[in-house]
Formats: structure tokens, C-alpha cells, sequence
């Protein structure tokens, strides 16, 4: 406010001494932002060719005296200068763009800056306002459907780390992207403040991206933090709200008595005419529900409850014998997924304070985030604090530093695989969550499967909360000489530790039930640097030939420690009392440590002609402490550009402000899929498998070794081989802008690490370099600014995104690898093999049901003429009511060879829709996200639709549309009470469905209060706005959510995802 | 740091020490290449005997797929147990069961591979051993008689299982070796070796000794057919042999001591894997993982309810008059079973004449669940239509001494019962076969009879009922459990070859029930195909878990498995080859 005052006072001041001059005319003006219409303060408003100037208000008002004829120039960082002809007026409302919205602005590329215009490579700018919008506290959540190439998939869980891949994936490890902050390479970016972040561009080909050499493959988002800039200003940003999940009977469970329907429809199908004799429905024709489970079957005052007995807190394994509990029924059925999912608050605030001028910047911020998850007890929390500053020592000489703190906690739950969310669908819902006591209830009660309670998991994980802590930062100094020279040096890294803890409570609830308790600590700390410097010269000749040449090195360290603790049999559970000091069992401890190194050199050609063309040529080598033989690798990189629109025959196109066709091929490499220790063949050992009781006591063990590890010393890079071609186009003035890029992805050496036969025993099998995968996709962003009326505008921004994964070799005589065995022991659902994508689902493919004997007998006799044997059947299992699979390679017999891939969970393509409207101070935005052609593996169903898969919950579908004689036109199969590779044994077509959405990610309403009423209260801008998110999701998919994570290899997987929330939210903005 | 900065400076070639990073955490061969070392990998080959590391098998999958005491694929092929549990749970065993399996079942991949773990740490010992020099020439053949010892036996598991598997040892240098050879000479040459270079007895009771390498030596030959060398093996061990600790094999008088961790490595324990609970691990990757699943259900053992006796085994404990068994017709008066009967609806169980040994080797209704209570049939079982209503027994721990003896560190229990690979008994009635396939049918009476005395014999020492059924670890009355008959052949009546061998082949699987041999002898006896053929007709009118099955010769053996088949692709196509029938 003071720097408020001192502006204004200084501009009367110096309205005074403009008043001295005679014969010219007197403008007062206003600057607006273009886009947003606020007013632009500070700006700097000059009589073109004149020292002549004065800066604007905090109104963004001036007043100047100039020639009637002169020309003003208004020029403000981070925005276009704009010149305006004053042609006599003395009233002017000059509105001025922000560089973002224009090719000339200026972008972060490897290492230093380049104008947008003079890119060669493929490069996305995220549009940092419309990503921060989404009220996430992850970064890399925001920037879902937001840059084009960008393929991001989230949970719904808080604080889960999302998966992000550019342009697809290039190998069999992690595709994650590298990202470099403030000029610092790190992998995790969950520590960063959203609001902090200034600029963010993704380098997606090898032109951009290969100057990071042999972490480059996956592609690189360069992150800047914000800086300073302008007068005093302090920001503040807060919203809060609720998360809501779908409500009723999402998983279509059958309920308690649909259920013991459906379990006497099970054993009449597979045994027909025995009568059935069960300890909870009894024995009857028809199943009677109890009034207890547990004494199982028992009914109403058959039971002395006053007997009960439980002591959930027990810790002598023994004392679950003495136990007595006693369970009700539900009849009316427990819903699970109610039980553990409700409504839960999110709330994000940020505050900073920012001054920028000649001598130097500086910004703090804070902030905070507050998720509570919708899944009981999950949540996530983290506060940060951001210091960056820098001092111009001189016009030459400059030093800053970047520093972020954050410290973060969370309570998360596993969500690929088996999962407490699992049980939402597995126990069933004639179980109550709590006995008659209040302790919790399960499957104690006999004959009700063993799905577990969900509740129960979940409060028991209560106080299992990891932290973690995190310092990233850097200081650099740069220095410019001799007019073409600049050096910089930069110091940077991180150092992180984080903390968690695991009780395990022992159970009394359940079939399977632990009976010991257990508290396990886990702590990991590391620290990384990086140490870069860089030689930079620029200059223009004969104002036709622009070079730029950049020479630098780079050295990075990063090591990492962690240590486990356990300690059993703890006196009391209280949180305050458990340590790993206090529990009088056996305590066990663990621990690993890993160290690795780089050092590189590297170096950029930037050649311009004539503004028209374009030559970027980047090598670098990079020398690692991964490999030994060969320890160095070199990563080219050649890129070239035309800027079809500076050529004389573009004058009279109009239309066109800007086209450049540009193109650009190299190499990049990928180091981060190999262990350190992978080139070396080393013996270890471990208690529970090279460990042996030789002596026969009993109760301990004699240590012994076994190899642990077979090296490859030879192992090296993998390599991306990366073409590409794209367009940037600016149309219609600036009011549609396109990029689109093609592009083709060849990985070569990618590395692999071979199964060995059994005969070579089990050890760690090295990474050889030997497998390859290709990519080919298409980026296309497209922007358009429109003003419907002067009052209503209208930006909206497309991104789209397909990405096209073969793998071409895996290594010699292997086609293939599986993954993902789930319940289907020996057969995995997902197959990885050559010509396929990464990731394709693979097993039977169903044709239909045996409708009728006949059929069998037919489908029979066909095998048994194919193979001569006479005994052969056409399919195993082959019965009733259960699946016909496809004969696919035409023998007239069912046998492995018939598998299939039955679908792709890779997406044809995904979409973002980002839609902007302001009309006076309203503004509204909406962002649509839509994923095709991808397919979904829902082992839900698995577990729901078949009787056979575990005594647990069954749907309705279950129970209402299986087949039966006379429902021959049925979903399900033939319920039965085992399972059969002709049902639910193998994987087969019938869960795979297609996972296509679109989702309405996020849709704002805001209103800015007038200028005219904050001028009042001493403010620059105040905004308030609702907003919801996940409003609406349209989809085919059956299951709770189709978007769904998983590993690098596997994923789009179902068994009980972490659904995204609808979240719905106020907020404000302020800046002072 | 100011390494780093010099490098950075001067682009020099002090980037080497900065990029020189050693694998943490791990030794090298070298350091591994001495006396010390090559005994520390000695341990490390016995330490694959058990197939699992924690929670999993050597190699990945359940730790029950590589199980050595292959209740699996011994007991369930062999008609002794059923699957157990429920028709969904763990689903490959019930192609195994069915004898339907296809090549890429996971769990022979998992069996094969932790056997493979353990050639490969024998052979790693043995190449160690061969770079070590100082060392004296009695140790040297210790260790390496033991390897070798070690080596036999995982293949002899690989030989039974799979027929035809590729042969790798010490000097292979490409692992990738076709099966196309009958292993038996290299089995029988390692356990020669090991017969004739270990010492008699042993530091630790759970090394293998001289006697331990001739019982399974011998075993070997009876399985190559080669009764005359097997006959001879077996007379020396039964006469001189004694255990690693001393003592002269012989039977123990209480049959359920092989069986009870406190009582283990006595004198009729010839080779066992050791097995430990409590072991400072808070894991029962020592303690019996692979029987994690076998436990009764809804008990106060928790888990898991699979390993259910069949009835057609519980019927050839059925004893005549005389207090001999039912060669032929054991089905013909099957023992009574609670199948179908709730624990709240009364039943009296079989009082007709039994081999005390059922009540050793099967849980039933109403008989004392060792000192847990008499166990009460239906609601113990997790779906009697498809298991059967029988529990497991000889595996199952000691209420008494279960702090000790039990595991609970994970959702089923541990427990320290050693897994018996050969204990005297088995070698006792192999040594009879081998009598009565030479034609000393005396010699083979006598040994049959010998095992057999250990029950008739000692009557105080067979199951007794508990003195307060509401108090089972107040002790056993004097009460026999069940009405118990049993007696030796009498003198003479191994009158001709072929009753000889019906009588021992019988005494095999009533004495060694559940013990993870039955499918291996039909087979070696060549009479699978008609005996596990009338159990399924008889066996599927009770459970459904079998019904439809049949076997045929090609089920004689396993298949190779189909990723091991893969695995072993060349640019000629794969090194190893199916056996026939898959």
C-alpha cells in the first residue's frame, strides 16, 4: 500500500514538471490487460524515439504531454510492446497482450532461453493459468489434457502420484518424464506449490530434448518458479470444499437374500437334486436368511448374547480361541462402498509477496493443502514456502537462487491390486460392519467367503501416516561479457527424507484372521545435486546471420539410504504409547543404500538466416556411474526450421501471421531402468531363503549365501530415435494459433532383462540391451481468441493426442512377456509382446455359451477327429451354460494357442478442451478431458459375477442374468459352485470392456468486483468464484471410474479403483 | 564434492573415481573363495531345500506351488488328499487334481524353478569349491559330498515330477541344455559320490551324512529298477547306518514323533528339511510356508482349509479280523464319515476295526484333533461338497508347545515340523520291495513287518481320547480314540512276488500317507492309470472336485512347463521339448 502511495505521489510530482512544456497536447489514458481487462499498473508509456515517459498507475492510468503526431510505446515484462499512434486524442484506452498469447514471446528451452518464434523442436507451452485451475495441489495432475503429447492418468486417491508419459512409452521401466526446475533435473515435482509456478514447457523430440542426453528418452518438462516482477504485490488464493463419490449400490450387489438365492442356484446347477446343507440359510427348498451369522444360522433366541466375548485388542495369539462373538445379520444388506466412501473437504490456500525492479527480484510464498480423501482415512496434507530472489549486481552480473521447502503428509492406500476397496465388493452385505458389541464384524461367520471388513481396514490403517520432507533449490550467477558472451553457473538439488509407519492390529473379524500386532518404520532420506555450467554467445551479423552457441558440463550425484524397523508384541495399542523401543517381541531391522553418478558435456548451435530459417544442432555426452563398458555416450540432435511467412511471396497473405514448418531428428537415452549394481554379479543373502537351521534348533539359523545377482557389465543406453515434423501457425491475427507435430519414436538397445531358463537359478537377471519399441503419434494444439461482442470473449484451447506403441523386439527367441497373474494362477492377463502394444490384454475370446448337448457333442467329435484321439474334448471344462471360446488358430481344439489379445488399454487418443468466456467481470471457464479407444480389464467382475470366484458378494447379474436352459440370452454364465477354465478360470473376453470417457475435469464460474468499488479498500484485484470439478463423466464403462493407473507395463486395470471425486468449491483471489 | 568441482573445471579424467560405484550391499565371488565362504554357500544350497523365500517361492509364486513336501503333487495326484478349501480358490490345483492340466499351469514353472535355485547354488558351491586351495582333503570331500548330496536330491524331485529335464552342473557353461538324456545315472552318480566321500556323522543334525546318501541312493535305484544294487544299498544302511547325530537308525515307538517338532531328528529321521518357527525373521518363510493353506478352516488355526484326506484313503485304514488291511476291496466297507452332517447334528463316528495310524495321519469328526479338541467335522471344512470332510494331520502343531513350535507371524501359521524326505520307515519298505522284486520274500515280510510292529506293538502309543473333551490339554485317557486293530503279516505269507508287492505297496501308502509320496510310487509301480482310475469313479461319488477326471499314461508325468519351453527358444527353435501328451 505505501509503494501504492509513493507511486501515485511521485506521479503528481512528475505531472507538474510535464505541465512546463508548451505546444503539445496532453493524453490521460488507461492500460488493460487484453485478456483479462484489469488494468495493467506500472506499466512504462514512452513517446516513441524520446526519453519521454511515465509509468502507469495502479489503475493502470497515465497522463502524458507529446506532439499531437507522436507515438506512444507501451512496454511492461512478460508483455508484447504495443506502439499507439496518438493521431490528436487526448483520451486513449490502450489494451495490451500478455506474451503468452503470441509467438513472440520468449520460452525456457534446455539451458537457456529461445523466442518461440525460432523453436525448431517439438515443444508444448502450458498455459499455467488453465492448468492451475484445476483444484489439485499436484502439478503433474493439472496438467492432464493440457499440453498436447501429454498422456496423464490420476486416481482419485490424494496425494497419489499420477502417471505421466510424453508421447507414450518408450520402455519397459518407468516412462517418466524427467523434469528440470529452475534448471535443476529432478524426477518428483509433488513437492512443488502449483501457484509457484510461472512457466512450464514440455520438450517432447529429440531436437528439444536431447541436449538432457541420457535422461531425455521419456521427454522433459522445464519448470520456472515464479519471479518478482513489477511493484510490491501481495497475492492471496484460497478455496475450499467437498468431495462427493457416487452414491447407491455402485458395484450392483446382489443383496442378502438375492444372494442365498443365488448360492442354492449355485449348488443346484453343480450338483442337481442333493439337498443342500448350509450353516447359514439352513437346508430347506428355499434359503431362510438368519437372524445371527456368527454363531452361524442362529436364530432368535436361540443365542445368550450376554455371553459375548471379544477383546479386540488382544495380544496373546491364544485368546482368539476363548473369544465368543456374536453377529447379527444384515438383512437389509451392508452397503460397503457407502460404508467406506463419504463426502470429505479439500481446501488450497497460497499466499505471496513479490517486488521486481532493475536491481533485482524477489518472491515468497506460502501455501497450504488439505485434501481428506473420500475413502476413510486417507488424506493429504503439505505446507511450502518458496523463497526466490535475485540481485542484479550490475547491468553484467546477476545471482539468485530458488529455494522451496515442503513438508508433506498423507495416509494413502495401495490401489493397484488387491486393496482395502477390494473388500467394498467381496464382503458380503448380509455381514454387518459392526457386531452386537460394536466391534467390528466379518467373516468369523462361517460360510460367508472371506472378503474382508473394509471399515475395519481402514480404521486399523488410521494412524499409518507417512511424511516427508523436502528442500529443492539452486543458486546460479551469470555474468555477460564482451556484449555476445554469458557464463552461468548453477548449484542445485535436493535433499528429501521421509518417514512412515505400518501398525498392524491384530483381527478377530475375519476367517484369516493375524494374531499378532506389529509396528514397522520405515524411513528414507537421500540428497542429490547438480552442478551445471554454461558459456553462452550470441550474436547477429549483417543483420541477416543470428548464431547462438552454448557450451556447458554438468556433474549430478544422488544417494539414497533407508532403513526399517520392526518391533511385535506391544503391551498396548495406544498410538502414544507403541514405539519400536516398547514392543517386547521380536524386532527385526533392514536396510539399503545405493549411490550413483553422471557427468556430461554438452553444447548448442542456434543458427538464423534472415529470420527465415532456422538450423538447432545439440550434442551431449554424458558419462555415467550405471554402465562400465561403455561408461560414455554421445546424444546429437539436428533441427531445422522455415518461417514460411517472413518469405516476400507471404506479403499479401493476410491471414497468415505466422508459419513455420519445422522438422528435427536425434537421439536421446534412457539410463533410469537399470540398477547400479547391474553390471556386476554379486552373492548375498537373506534370512528367510539362503538362511538354513542346520543345526536342527529349532528356532534359529546359520547364515548362508546365495548369488544374487548375475552382472552385465556391457549394459548401456537405451536409445530414442526420434523424428519429427510439425507446424506452428498463428491465424486471423493471433485469433487461431495451431501447433501440430508428427512424430516417430524408434527405441533402440532398450533394455531388457531376459528371464533365464530355470536351469540358471533365480538371481537377479541383468538388463541387456536388446529389446526395441517405436512410437508414432500426432501432438495438435489449437487456440483461438475470439471477442464476440467488446464485452463477451471467448479463448478456447484443444490439445489432442494419440501415440501408436509397438514393441518390435523384446530379445532372441522371447515373443513375449506376461504380467499380471491376479486370480488366474499360471495365465496373466496382460501380454506384452512384439507387434503389440505395450500393455494389451490377452486370453480366450468367448463366441458365446454351449446352449445345448448337442453342441457340445459336436464341438467334441470335431476334436476328436483333428487330434485322433478319442477321448479329447473340444475345450477343457467344456459344459452347460459356460463360455464357447473361439478356436482362433482353426485345429478343433481349444488348447493355449487359441488365446488371444482381447484389447488395448493404450488410447486411440486423448483430448483437452479448455473453454474461456469472460463477459464484463464475469468469467467462466470449462475443461473437458476425453480419453478413446482405450479398454478397460474389470476384474470387479471377476469377483462378482461368477459364483464360483470366492463365497463373497455376487451381483445381480450374477444371480438375474445368467445362463440358465431357459436364459440362454445371458450376460453371465452358468452359476456354479467351482470355477472352470471354461468359466472364470482363464483370462477370457468377458472383462474387457471398452474404457472410453469424457469428463467434465473442471467447470468455473468467477466474478471480479469492479475496480471502482476496490479502489476503495486499496486493491489491485479481488475475485470470487465456484467451481466444480469432476461435474460429469460420460462413459459405457460398468465400473466406478475408467480412469484408472497402474505400472509401467500394466495398467488399465480394475479390481476396486480409488474413484475421482465430484468436488464442488468456492474460492477467492486476491492481490493486493 | 571438490572432486566433483575439479572434474567440472577441467573436464578431466577424475571422472572416473567419480563414477566408480561398487554394488552395495553384496559380495562378490572373490570374497566368497575360501573355506568359509564356500561353506556360507554350502548353508545357502540347504537353504533352498524348504523352495521358499518369505512369502513366496524361490523365483516368485505361491509358496505352496514349490512346496517339498508336495502335498500338491504327491498326495492330490495320488488320490491321498483332496484340494480342499473351495471350487474357487486357488483354481490351477483343480486341473492338477483332474489331471487336465495344460503346460503353462504356473505352479510346475514355480516348482521347476526352486528346484533349478537349488542345482544352481549345489553347482555354485562345487565351482567355488574348486577355486579354493587351502583346505584339508576330509573337509573338501565333505563339502563337496554334501553339494553333491544336495544336487541329487533336487534333481530326483525334478526326475519324479518331469521325466525328462535337462541336466546342468558345475562345469555347464550354457544353461541352456535340451532334455533329451534319462538323468538317472547323473543322480545315481551324485549320490554315490556323497555315499562314498561323506562322513558318517556330522556337525550339524541337519547335514546330510554317509547313510543318508545310501538310503537315497538305493532309493534311486529302485526307482531306476535296479533292485539287485538297491538291495544291497539298503541292507548296509539298515544295518550300520545312523543318523548325522549318532544315532543307529531305527523306528521311533511313537509313530506321530515324526511328525512333531519336538521330537525331530531322532532316530528314523534319515534326511529332513528343517524347519524353524520364531526365528527372529517375524516371517514363516522358515516354518513350513508352503503348508500355510492346510490347515482346518473356521479353527483356531485360522487358515485355510485345503489338504483334505480323501475317503478312499481314510477306507484303507479299515483292518480285517485279523488286524491286516483290505488289499483289494479297502472301499467295499468304507469308514463312516460325517459328510453332509452339521456340527450341531449328532454323529457317532466308524466303530469298526482301523490301523491306529488313520488317526495319526487324518482329522475326523469327533476324534481328538491332537490336543485341540475333537475336531468337529462341517464346520472345520470350508465346503465339504467339494473337499470331503476330512482335515489334515500330520503336519498340524501341538497346542502344548505351540508358542514354540507354532508361527504366528502371518495371516496362517508356521509351524517348526521338519519335512521328512526320507525318514527310516520309507527305507524300510523300500529295502522290502527291493527283497521282493530279487525274490527274498522272507527278507521283504520282515521289513514290512517291522514297520507294522512299531504300531502293533506299542499300543501305548496310539491315539487315545482325552480325559476332559472340554479340556484337551488336560491329557489322554487310557481310551483308545477309535477301535484300533492291527498285526503283522504272519511268517510265511508273502507266499508269492505279487502278493509281497500288493502287501508293500499298501503298507507304502498307509504308512507314508500324506507324506507327499503316494502319486510317484503308482507311478514307479506302473499301476497309476487303473489305481487313481477307480479312485476318481469311487472318490466322485462323494466330492465333486474330482468328478469327470481321468487319467491316462501321458498324466504319468508333469509337463515341462510352457515358459521354461519358451525361455529356451533359440534361432533353432526351443532346446527343450514337451513330453508326450501335452
Amino acid at each position: 500500500m505505501k509503494t501504492h502511495l509513493l507511486v501515485l505521489f511521485s506521479f503528481l510530482l512528475f505531472q507538474i514538471n510535464v505541465f512546463a512544456q508548451e505546444g503539445d497536447i496532453i493524453v490521460s489514458g488507461n492500460v488493460i490487460d487484453a485478456d483479462s481487462g484489469m488494468p495493467v499498473p506500472s506499466a512504462n508509456v514512452i513517446e516513441k524515439g524520446t526519453s519521454n515517459g511515465v509509468m502507469t498507475d495502479f489503475d493502470g492510468e497515465f497522463t502524458i504531454e507529446v506532439p499531437a503526431n507522436a507515438v506512444l510505446q507501451i512496454s511492461y515484462i512478460g508483455y508484447s510492446t504495443t506502439e499507439v499512434p496518438v493521431n490528436g486524442q487526448t483520451e486513449l484506452t490502450i489494451s495490451f497482450s500478455p506474451e503468452a498469447s503470441s509467438l513472440d514471446e520468449v520460452i525456457v528451452v534446455g539451458y537457456g532461453t529461445q523466442r518461440k518464434v525460432d523453436l525448431t523442436g517439438a515443444v508444448s507451452v502450458v498455459d499455467v493459468e488453465s492448468m492451475g485451475r484445476q483444484p489439485s495441489p499436484q502439478v503433474a495432475e493439472q496438467l492432464q489434457g493440457q499440453a498436447s503429447g501429454v498422456t496423464v492418468t490420476s486416481s482419485g486417491q490424494p496425494g497419489e502420484a499420477p502417471q505421466v508419459r510424453i508421447r507414450g512409452i518408450n520402455t519397459f521401466g518407468s516412462s517418466n518424464p524427467l523434469y528440470v526446475v529452475d534448471g535443476v533435473p529432478t524426477h518428483d515435482i509433488n513437492y512443488l506449490n502449483p501457484n509457484d509456478i510461472a512457466t512450464m514447457q514440455v520438450l517432447k523430440d529429440a531436437g528439444s530434448a536431447s541436449i538432457y542426453g541420457a535422461r531425455a528418452a521419456n521427454g522433459v518438462i522445464i519448470i520456472s518458479t515464479k519471479q518478482g516482477r513489477g511493484g510490491l504485490k501481495i497475492n492471496y488464493n484460497g478455496s475450499y470444499g467437498t468431495q462427493r463419490v457416487p452414491q447407491g449400490n455402485v458395484y450392483d450387489i446382489a443383496s442378502p437374500q438375492e444372494h442365498a438365492e443365488l448360492r442354492w442356484k449355485a449348488f443346484q446347477n453343480t450338483n442337481p437334486g442333493v439337498q443342500i446343507v448350509d450353516r447359514q440359510y439352513g437346508s430347506g427348498a428355499q434359503p431362510t436368511l438368519p437372524y445371527y451369522i456368527l454363531p452361524g444360522g442362529a436364530s432368535q433366541g436361540e443365542i445368550d448374547e450376554s455371553l459375548y466375548y471379544v477383546d479386540p485388542f488382544y495380544s496373546d495369539s491364544g485368546a482368539l480361541g476363548e473369544f465368543n462373538q456374536i453377529i447379527r445379520a444384515n438383512h437389509e444388506g451392508t452397503n460397503w462402498f457407502q460404508e467406506i466412501f463419504s463426502p470429505a473437504p479439500i481446501m488450497n490456500q497460497d499466499f505471496s509477496i513479490s517486488q521486481g525492479g532493475e536491481q533485482g527480484n524477489f518472491l515468497f510464498s506460502l501455501s497450504q493443502s488439505d485434501q481428506e480423501g473420500t475413502l476413510i482415512n486417507t488424506f493429504f496434507e503439505r505446507y511450502t514456502a518458496r523463497v526466490n530472489s535475485q540481485f542484479n549486481f550490475s547491468d553484467n552480473f546477476r545471482i539468485g537462487e530458488n529455494l522451496a521447502v515442503a513438508s508433506s503428509k498423507g495416509n494413502r492406500v495401495s490401489i493397484i491390486g488387491e486393496n482395502p476397496i477390494n473388500m467394498a465388493y467381496r464382503a458380503q452385505p448380509l455381514i454387518p460392519v459392526y457386531d452386537i458389541a460394536g466391534n467390528f464384524a466379518g467373516t468369523q461367520a462361517p460360510s460367508l467367503g472371506n472378503g474382508g471388513n473394509a471399515v475395519a481396514a481402514l480404521e486399523r490403517n488410521r494412524n499409518n501416516i507417512s511424511k516427508t520432507s523436502r528442500v529443492f533449490g539452486n543458486m546460479f550467477a551469470e555474468l555477460d561479457f564482451l556484449q555476445v558472451f554469458t557464463a552461468r553457473t548453477s548449484f542445485g538439488g535436493s535433499f528429501f527424507n521421509t518417514n512412515g509407519q505400518i501398525f498392524t492390529f491384530p483381527t478377530y473379524e475375519t476367517q484369516e484372521n493375524d494374531t499378532f500386532n506389529q509396528l514397522e518404520k520405515n524411513a528414507s532420506t537421500g540428497y542429490n545435486w547438480t552442478w551445471s555450467n554454461t558459456l553462452q554467445y550470441q550474436q547477429t551479423f549483417n543483420d541477416l546471420h543470428n548464431v547462438s552457441v552454448l557450451l556447458g558440463t554438468e556433474a549430478y550425484y544422488n544417494e539414497y539410504e533407508e532403513v526399517m524397523a520392526v518391533s511385535q508384541g506391544f503391551y498396548s495399542f495406544d498410538p502414544s504409547y507403541v514405539s519400536l523401543s516398547t514392543g517386547a517381541g521380536t524386532q527385526t531391522n533392514s536396510g539399503f543404500y545405493t549411490e550413483d553418478a553422471l557427468f556430461s558435456v554438452f553444447g548448442r548451435l542456434d543458427y538464423t538466416y534472415n529470420e527465415r530459417y532456422l538450423l538447432g544442432i545439440t550434442i551431449r555426452r554424458d558419462a555415467t556411474s550405471r554402465f562400465t563398458n561403455p561408461r560414455h555416450g554421445w546424444f546429437p540432435a539436428v533441427s531445422a526450421g522455415w518461417r514460411i511467412s517472413q518469405e516476400d511471396f507471404m506479403d499479401n497473405v493476410n491471414w497468415i501471421t505466422e508459419l513455420k514448418l519445422r522438422g528435427g531428428y536425434g537421439v536421446m537415452g534412457n539410463q533410469s531402468n537399470v540398477d547400479p549394481a547391474n553390471a556386476f554379479t554379486t552373492y548375498g543373502s537373506s534370512r528367510t531363503s539362503s538362511y538354513y537351521d542346520i543345526n536342527g534348533s529349532n528356532n534359529s539359523l546359520v547364515e548362508g549365501f546365495q548369488r544374487s545377482r548375475i552382472g552385465n557389465p556391457n549394459a548401456s543406453w537405451e536409445k530414442n530415435i526420434n523424428s519429427n515434423i510439425g507446424i506452428d501457425a498463428n491465424l486471423f491475427m493471433g485469433k487461431l494459433q495451431l501447433t501440430a507435430d508428427y512424430y516417430r519414436k524408434d527405441v533402440v538397445d532398450l533394455l531388457y532383462n531376459p528371464e533365464l531358463t530355470g536351469t540358471a537359478g533365480v538371481s537377479t537377471v541383468p538388463y541387456v540391451n536388446i529389446a526395441e519399441m517405436s512410437n508414432t503419434g500426432f501432438d495438435l494444439s489449437a487456440t483461438t481468441f475470439a471477442n464476440i461482442t467488446p464485452d463477451l470473449k471467448l479463448n478456447s484451447t484443444l490439445t489432442f493426442t494419440t501415440y501408436n506403441n509397438e514393441i518390435v523386439n523384446i530379445a532372441e527367441g522371447v515373443s513375449y512377456f506376461d504380467q499380471e497373474g491376479r486370480r488366474f494362477n499360471g495365465s496373466a492377463i496382460v501380454r506384452n509382446a512384439v507387434g503389440h502394444s505395450v500393455g494389451q490384454f490377452h486370453g480366450y475370446k468367448i463366441e458365446g455359451f454351449w446352449n445345448s448337448q448337442e453342441e457340445v457333442n459336436a464341438a467334441n467329435q470335431t476334436a476328436q477327429t483333428a487330434t485322433g484321439d478319442p477321448d479329447a474334448e473340444y475345450q477343457s471344462g467344456i459344459g452347460l451354460g459356460r463360455f464357447r471360446y473361439a478356436d482362433i488358430d482353426g485345429d478343433g481344439i481349444i488348447t493355449g494357442d487359441d488365446r488371444t489379445f482381447l484389447g488395448d488399454p493404450n488410447p486411440d487418443f486423448t483430448a483437452g478442451l479448455n473453454i474461456e468466456l469472460t463477459y464484463k467481470n464475469f468469467d467462466f471457464s470449462m475443461f473437458l478431458y476425453g480419453v478413446y479407444g482405450n479398454d478397460i480389464w474389470n476384474q470387479v467382475k471377476w469377483w462378482n459375477d461368477f459364483y464360483s470366484s470366492f463365497n463373497g458378494a455376487k451381483s445381480s447379474t450374477a444371480l438375474y442374468d445368467s445362463w440358465t436352459p431357459t436364459n440362454q440370452n445371458a450376460t453371465a454364465p452358468i452359476q456354479e459352485t467351482g470355477g472352470s477354465f471354461s468359466t472364470a478360470n482363464v483370462p477370457n473376453s468377458y472383462f474387457v470392456e471398452d474404457g472410453s470417457y469424457i469428463r467434465a475435469k473442471n467447470v468455473q464460474l468467477g466474478y471480479s468486483i469492479p475496480n471502482n468499488v476496490l479502489e476503495r479498500f486499496g486493491v489491485e484485484r479481488l475475485r470470487l468464484y465456484v467451481q466444480a470439478a469432476n461435474l460429469f463423466t460420460i462413459t459405457n464403462y460398468s465400473g466406478t471410474d475408467p480412469e484408472l493407473t497402474g505400472t509401467a507395463t500394466a495398467f488399465g486395470i480394475d479390481e476396486g479403483a480409488y474413484p475421482s471425486p465430484r468436488q464442488y468449491l468456492v474460492g477467492i483471489n486476491l492481490t493486493l | 564434492m571438490l572432486l566433483a568441482i575439479s572434474c567440472s573445471m577441467f573436464l578431466s579424467s577424475c571422472s572416473e573415481d567419480f563414477l566408480d560405484k561398487p554394488a552395495f550391499g553384496s559380495l562378490s565371488d572373490q570374497v566368497l573363495a575360501d573355506e568359509k565362504g564356500v561353506n556360507a554357500l554350502l548353508i545357502g544350497t540347504y537353504g533352498a531345500l524348504g523352495g521358499t523365500t518369505d512369502y513366496a517361492a524361490l523365483g516368485g509364486g505361491g509358496p505352496w506351488e514349490a512346496t517339498p513336501s508336495n502335498w500338491i503333487y504327491g498326495d492330490i495326484t495320488g488320490g491321498d488328499a483332496h484340494k480342499g478349501s473351495d471350487g474357487g480358490d486357488q483354481p490351477a490345483i483343480n486341473t492338477i487334481a483332474t489331471y487336465s492340466v495344460d503346460a503353462s499351469n504356473g505352479f510346475f514353472n514355480t516348482k521347476w524353478k526352486a528346484l533349478y535355485e537349488g542345482v544352481t547354488r549345489a553347482n555354485n558351491v562345487l565351482r567355488a569349491l574348486a577355486q579354493v586351495e587351502e583346505i584339508g582333503e576330509a573337509d573338501r570331500a565333505n563339502i563337496s559330498g554334501q553339494a553333491r548330496f544336495l544336487r541329487g536330491h533336487y534333481y530326483f524331485e525334478l526326475k519324479k515330477m518331469y521325466n525328462m529335464v535337462p541336466w546342468v552342473d558345475e562345469t555347464t557353461e550354457n544353461t541352456n541344455v535340451p532334455n533329451d538324456i534319462d538323468i538317472w545315472p547323473n543322480i545315481e552318480a551324485d549320490f554315490k559320490f556323497a555315499y562314498d566321500n561323506l562322513p558318517e556323522t556330522q556337525s550339524g543334525v541337519g547335514r546330510a551324512n554317509k547313510w543318508a546318501a545310501g538310503a537315497y541312493l538305493g532309493k534311486t535305484y529302485l526307482y531306476m529298477e535296479e533292485y539287485t544294487k538297491a538291495k544291497e544299498v539298503f541292507t548296509e544302511v539298515i544295518n550300520s547306518g545312523v543318523t548325522s547325530n549318532g544315532l543307529p537308525y531305527d523306528l521311533v515307538k511313537d509313530f506321530n514323533h515324526n511328525f512333531n517338532a519336538e521330537f525331530e531328528n531322532n532316530e528314523e529321521s534319515v534326511f529332513a528339511i528343517q524347519m524353524v518357527a520364531n526365528d527372529g525373521t517375524n516371517s514363516i518363510g522358515n516354518a513350513n510356508t508352503s503348508l500355510m493353506l492346510n490347515y482346518p478352516y473356521n479353527s483356531p488355526f485360522r487358515c485355510c482349509g485345503f489338504y483334505q484326506p480323501t475317503q478312499d484313503l481314510v477306507n484303507a485304514f479299515r483292518t480285517d479280523q485279523s488286524g491286516l488291511p483290505f488289499l483289494n476291496n479297502y472301499n467295499s466297507n468304507p469308514v463312516k464319515s460325517d459328510q453332509g452332517i452339521l456340527s450341531s447334528d449328532p454323529f457317532t463316528p466308524d466303530t469298526q476295526s482301523l490301523d491306529p495310524r488313520l488317526d495319526w495321519t487324518v482329522g475326523r469328526r469327533d476324534v481328538p484333533y491332537h490336543d485341540w479338541g475333537y475336531h468337529p467335522g462341517y464346520n472345520w471344512v470350508r465346503e465339504q461338497s467339494s473337499g470331503g470332510a476330512y482335515a489334515p494331520k500330520k503336519h498340524i502343531y501341538w497346542q502344548y508347545h505351540a508358542d514354540i513350535y507354532a508361527d504366528q507371524s502371518s495371516w496362517a501359521p508356521g509351524n517348526a515340523i521338519n519335512v521328512n524326505v526320507i525318514r527310516f520307515a520309507d527305507v524300510l519298505l523300500l529295502a522290502a520291495e527291493a527283497e521282493a522284486q530279487s525274490g527274498s520274500l522272507p527278507q521283504a515280510l520282515e521289513y514290512v513287518n517291522r514297520v507294522r510292529a512299531r504300531m502293533a506293538d506299542n499300543p501305548e502309543f496310539w491315539l487315545k481320547d482325552y480325559i476332559n473333551p472340554a479340556e484337551p490339554l488336560s491329557g489322554f485317557s487310557d481310551e483308545f480314540a477309535a477301535n484300533y486293530h492291527i498285526s503283522k503279516y504272519p511268517d510265511g505269507s508273502f507266499s508269492s512276488k505279487e502278493f509281497a508287492m500288493d502287501a508293500i505297496m499298501f503298507e507304502r501308502r498307509i504308512e507314508l500317507a500324506m507324506e507327499g509320496q503316494r502319486f510317484f510310487d503308482l507311478v514307479r509301480w506302473g499301476v497309476a492309470e487303473e489305481v487313481l482310475n477307480n479312485y476318481i469313479q469311487y472318490e466322485s461319488q462323494i466330492t465333486t472336485d474330482i468328478r469327470g477326471a481321468s487319467f491316462n499314461q501321458n498324466d504319468r508325468y508333469f509337463p515341462i512347463p510352457q515358459r521354461q519351453i519358451d525361455l529356451s527358444n533359440t534361432a533353432e527353435g526351443p532346446v527343450l521339448q514337451q513330453n508326450p501328451g501335452y
